[in-house]
């Protein structure tokens, strides 16, 4: 697996791990309970501030129509009272019963004086005025008609109250109990009881009764449907009528109370309150629906969840453009020394803070690693060096040389010309096995090295191997591996002709086939059973010290694993045998494949 | 027959070469050796080679400076240089000299034939050109003054171990060979005794003063004190420290 997948697998996996996607989590979190906990807090406030609210909006409304009322009935009182002091309606009153009886003259003129009031005074029904022998005067504005309960007014509870007033004016409802109107609406009467102004005698009662339509009068002018006029029994006068179930005949002081209604059909707000001294009860309902909020409210109840979100939205780009991103790029410049020979410190500029003392520090270790790794390269190449040098030491082929040739000379001149020969092939194996540099020479080289060798050999075992040669002509500047070839003829000769007892030979032949150079061994020798064959092609490491059943063929394996290492391929190496009789081994090597390798070989020589 | 000179520090590896060559085969012969570069250059125009087996690795001049000095001197001289194989790297640098082969120590034969028979081909080619040895009789001729001078020149110079005939030839303007004629008829000497002459007698007068050979041998201009010493017997009839023993002797 390359690198780059490795990184992809573990960016992959580490998107859930990773700091920015926790951190945006943690704001959508933190975002959410803000909201979440601004909206109920709100909700508390407005609720709470709402009732405040709807409750002094409802005190607002109340009184200034109960300031209304209480103005229009002062100003029924007034006119009540200078009816009652008008000259006719006197004298009506003072005449005597005889008089008033006999002639209709002092009623008439009575009920003149009084309409002169009435005509300019709007919402005054009807005016009874009665004497104190119960023979009475009526003005009429409605056409309906009014009947008297006249036991009633005998009652001791009805007139006493009306005289302890001493002629100031009382307020009732349909004459406190004893005046009808004929439709059965209820009538506001203003009772007074008439006094003379010179002998401060009680000389009769008046009784004015308004219609209850000024009283629609005034709520129609507010314009709100939501307003309840009762008596203060709980008679409901005019407005709403839906609200006078709502009204139970409650003790309500003379002040303004408010309750919360909740029903199945409304959810309301129900302000009520007694008019002082007057028999009226206002009722006022604020509905959840039409419920207001005051507008500063509003503002904050939407400011705040704005505040929040910018607050979270400026802290979550706050981190990302001072830790995430940089720790993302910081990342990235980590990731280009994944590849490549040495460590490269990061040149770009990050912020001097926390992600700046990390790069810091990275640099420092890539300086640091690049050094320990230049210096351990260099020891590796001192080593290296010293043990070329004690190799070289070892071998001296200067020395070797030139001994060679002193010897060969003594040779020539003691007349062994065979000797010399000898020395020669000596010398020019030891030239071509041991050049220096070269891992990979012309195939021309690797023949006379094998040449060379098979002539010494043959001078050690006499006349026993045989060697021919069909090499070619176009493969002889192949380059291959140094050192391939004779390892082979070794083993020829070791493990193939000389356990045989008997001549043999050792063939070498080698063809170019389709870019595929073909080297041939073919020796005549023992063979090679299946197992063995098998056991040195195998690519499992072999115990070099117990040859691990090779029967000594450990140079064979290592030579064929050289060739697979070089080729890069393990199919380099074809054995056939047939025990007793023959063993060919041919390797393969693909020449257009190692083309590069002859030119890095060449460029490498130039430098 | 074309002339073969050997120069190689090892003497069997020279014999090596003379024996196990067929040089007449080749129509070659082999007409001298050295030991050294130094050697080489004194020696060198007596034996007139048209082909040299120069080895890398000598003392005192080593194969590649004889090679870039004798290129210069002796265009037509084919140089054949042998190396063993820890020096090949180094004689590939000088891939520039004009060298007509470079050849592995230790020899092999069949290398060495084939070499050489390439070499007789290159040989026989330019012997088949019309004649171009028109020089030497055309130049300005010599007058005895003229040999002063080149004695003097000698004089002022023999400490230069790279002076020999062909250098002071160059250096005057003849061509050698007439140089060396003259130089004969004039003096009644040879040109490299002459030179030998001078610079013996600067060394008997070095030996008077006790010099050790080595630093005498450096003087002089043959830094290589074998071939010094050679010269010396040669011309003193003892070798140097018996001549600094005897003076020592005589006092």
């Amino acid at each position: 697996m390359n690198i780059t997948n490795i990184n992809e697998r573990v960016k992959n996996s580490n998107i859930k791990n990773s700091l920015s996607f926790k951190l945006s989590m943690v704001f959508i979190g933190i975002a959410g309970i803000l909201i979440v906990s601004s909206m109920i807090f709100i909700f508390i406030i407005v609720s709470k501030e709402r009732k405040e609210y709807a409750e002094r909006e409802a005190e607002n409304v109340l009184i200034s129509l109960s300031t209304s009322i209480r103005s229009d009935i002062d100003n029924y009182r007034n006119v009540s009272r200078l009816i009652a002091y008008e000259s006719r309606v006197k004298d009506f009153l003072k005449a005597t019963s005889r008089d008033v009886m006999q002639t209709l003259k002092l009623s008439e003129a009575a009920r003149l004086g009084t309409l002169e009031y009435l005509n300019i005074t709007n919402g005054v029904d009807s005016v009874f005025i009665f004497r104190n022998d119960l023979q009475y005067m009526t003005t009429h504005i409605s056409r309906q008609d009014y009947h008297f309960d006249l036991n009633r007014m005998a009652e001791d509870d009805w007139l006493e109250p009306l005289l302890e007033l001493k002629g100031r004016a009382s307020l009732s409802l349909n004459g406190n109990g004893a005046i009808f109107r004929g439709d059965g609406k209820t009538v506001l009467t203003i009772n007074r009881a008439v006094y003379d102004n010179v002998s401060q005698k009680q000389t009769g009662y008046l009784f004015m009764n308004i219609s209850i339509g000024f009283l629609e009068d005034e709520i129609s002018q507010l314009k709100n449907d939501d307003i309840c006029v009762l008596t203060t029994d709980g008679v409901y006068l005019t407005g709403n009528a839906e609200l006078a179930h709502y009204y139970e005949g409650v003790e309500i002081p003379e002040d303004i109370i408010h309750k919360e209604i909740e029903d199945e059909e409304n959810k309301m707000i129900l302000s009520a309150m007694k008019l002082q001294r007057l028999p009226i009860t206002l009722l006022y309902a604020i509905k959840e629906e039409k419920r207001l909020l005051p507008m500063e409210l509003l503002y904050i109840i939407l400011l705040l969840p704005m505040v929040y979100f910018i607050c979270v939205f400026l802290a979550g780009l706050f981190i990302r453009k001072n830790i995430t991103s940089p720790v993302f790029a910081l990342t990235n410049e980590i990731n280009k020394n994944t590849s490549g020979d040495s460590l490269v410190k990061i040149e770009r500029e990050f912020p001097k803070n926390e992600i700046g003392m990390i790069k810091d520090t990275y640099n420092n270790m890539v300086e640091h690693t690049n050094e320990l790794w230049e210096k351990l390269l260099e020891n590796e190449q001192t080593i290296q060096k010293s043990q070329m040098r004690v190799l070289q030491e070892q071998i001296k082929p200067h020395f070797l040389y030139n001994s060679l040739e002193t010897i060969g000379y003594l040779a020539v001149d003691a007349g062994a010309e065979k000797v010399h020969s000898a020395l020669e092939t000596l010398g020019s194996f030891y030239r071509n096995f041991l050049s220096k540099g070269d891992r990979e020479i012309p195939l021309k080289r690797e023949i006379t090295i094998t040449k060379d060798y098979l002539s010494l050999q043959k001078l050690r075992y006499g006349d026993i191997i045989n060697d021919e040669y069909d090499i070619a002509e176009d493969t002889e500047e192949c380059i291959i591996p140094k050192l391939i070839l004779q390892p082979l003829v070794e083993n020829s000769i070791y493990h193939g002709i000389r356990m045989k007892g008997e001549k043999g030979t050792i063939k070498i032949s080698s063809r170019l086939v389709d870019g595929d150079l073909h080297i041939i061994v073919r020796d005549t020798g023992v063979g090679m059973s299946e197992d063995q064959i098998e056991k040195v092609l195998s690519s499992e490491q072999i115990d070099t010290d117990k040859g691990d059943g090779l029967g000594g063929s450990f140079g064979l394996w290592g030579t064929i694993e050289r060739i697979r290492c070089y080729c890069d391929k393990d199919d380099v190496v074809k054995i056939q045998s047939e025990p007793g009789e023959y063993t060919e081994i041919e390797i393969i090597i693909n020449m257009k494949a190692k083309n590069w390798r002859m030119m890095n070989v060449q460029s490498n020589a130039d430098r | 027959m074309y002339r073969v000179m050997l120069i190689d520090d090892e003497e069997s590896a020279r014999k090596l070469m003379r024996a196990s060559i067929n040089w007449e085969e080749l129509n070659m012969e082999v007409v001298g050796e050295a030991a050294s570069g130094i050697e080489a250059i004194n020696v060198i125009d007596d034996m007139k080679p048209d082909i040299a087996f120069v080895d890398i690795s000598m003392p005192f001049m080593n194969g590649i400076e004889f090679t870039e000095l004798a290129t210069k001197r002796y265009p037509n001289l084919i140089i054949i240089i042998m190396t063993a194989i820890d020096q090949f790297e180094y004689a590939r640098k000088c891939v520039s000299l004009p060298v007509f082969e470079y050849m592995l120590k230790p020899i092999v034969r069949a290398e060495v034939n084939a070499t050489l028979a390439a070499v007789k081909a290159k040989l026989d080619e330019k012997q088949v050109k019309p004649e171009e040895h028109t020089e030497s009789e055309n130049a300005e001729k010599i007058e005895a003054s003229t040999i002063d001078q080149i004695k003097m020149y000698i004089e002022a110079n023999y400490t230069d171990s790279k002076l020999n005939l062909t250098s002071v030839a160059q250096h005057f303007g003849f061509s050698a060979s007439y140089l060396s004629r003259k130089f004969k008829q004039e003096t009644g000497k040879n040109f490299v005794e002459y030179l030998t002459e001078c610079r013996m007698n600067a060394a008997m007068k070095l030996a008077q003063a006790n010099v050790k050979m080595f630093k005498a041998s450096d003087e002089v201009g043959i830094p290589d004190p074998n071939y010094f010493g050679r010269c010396f017997k040669k011309y003193a009839g003892v070798s140097y420290s018996e001549y600094v023993a005897l003076k020592n002797l005589k006092d």
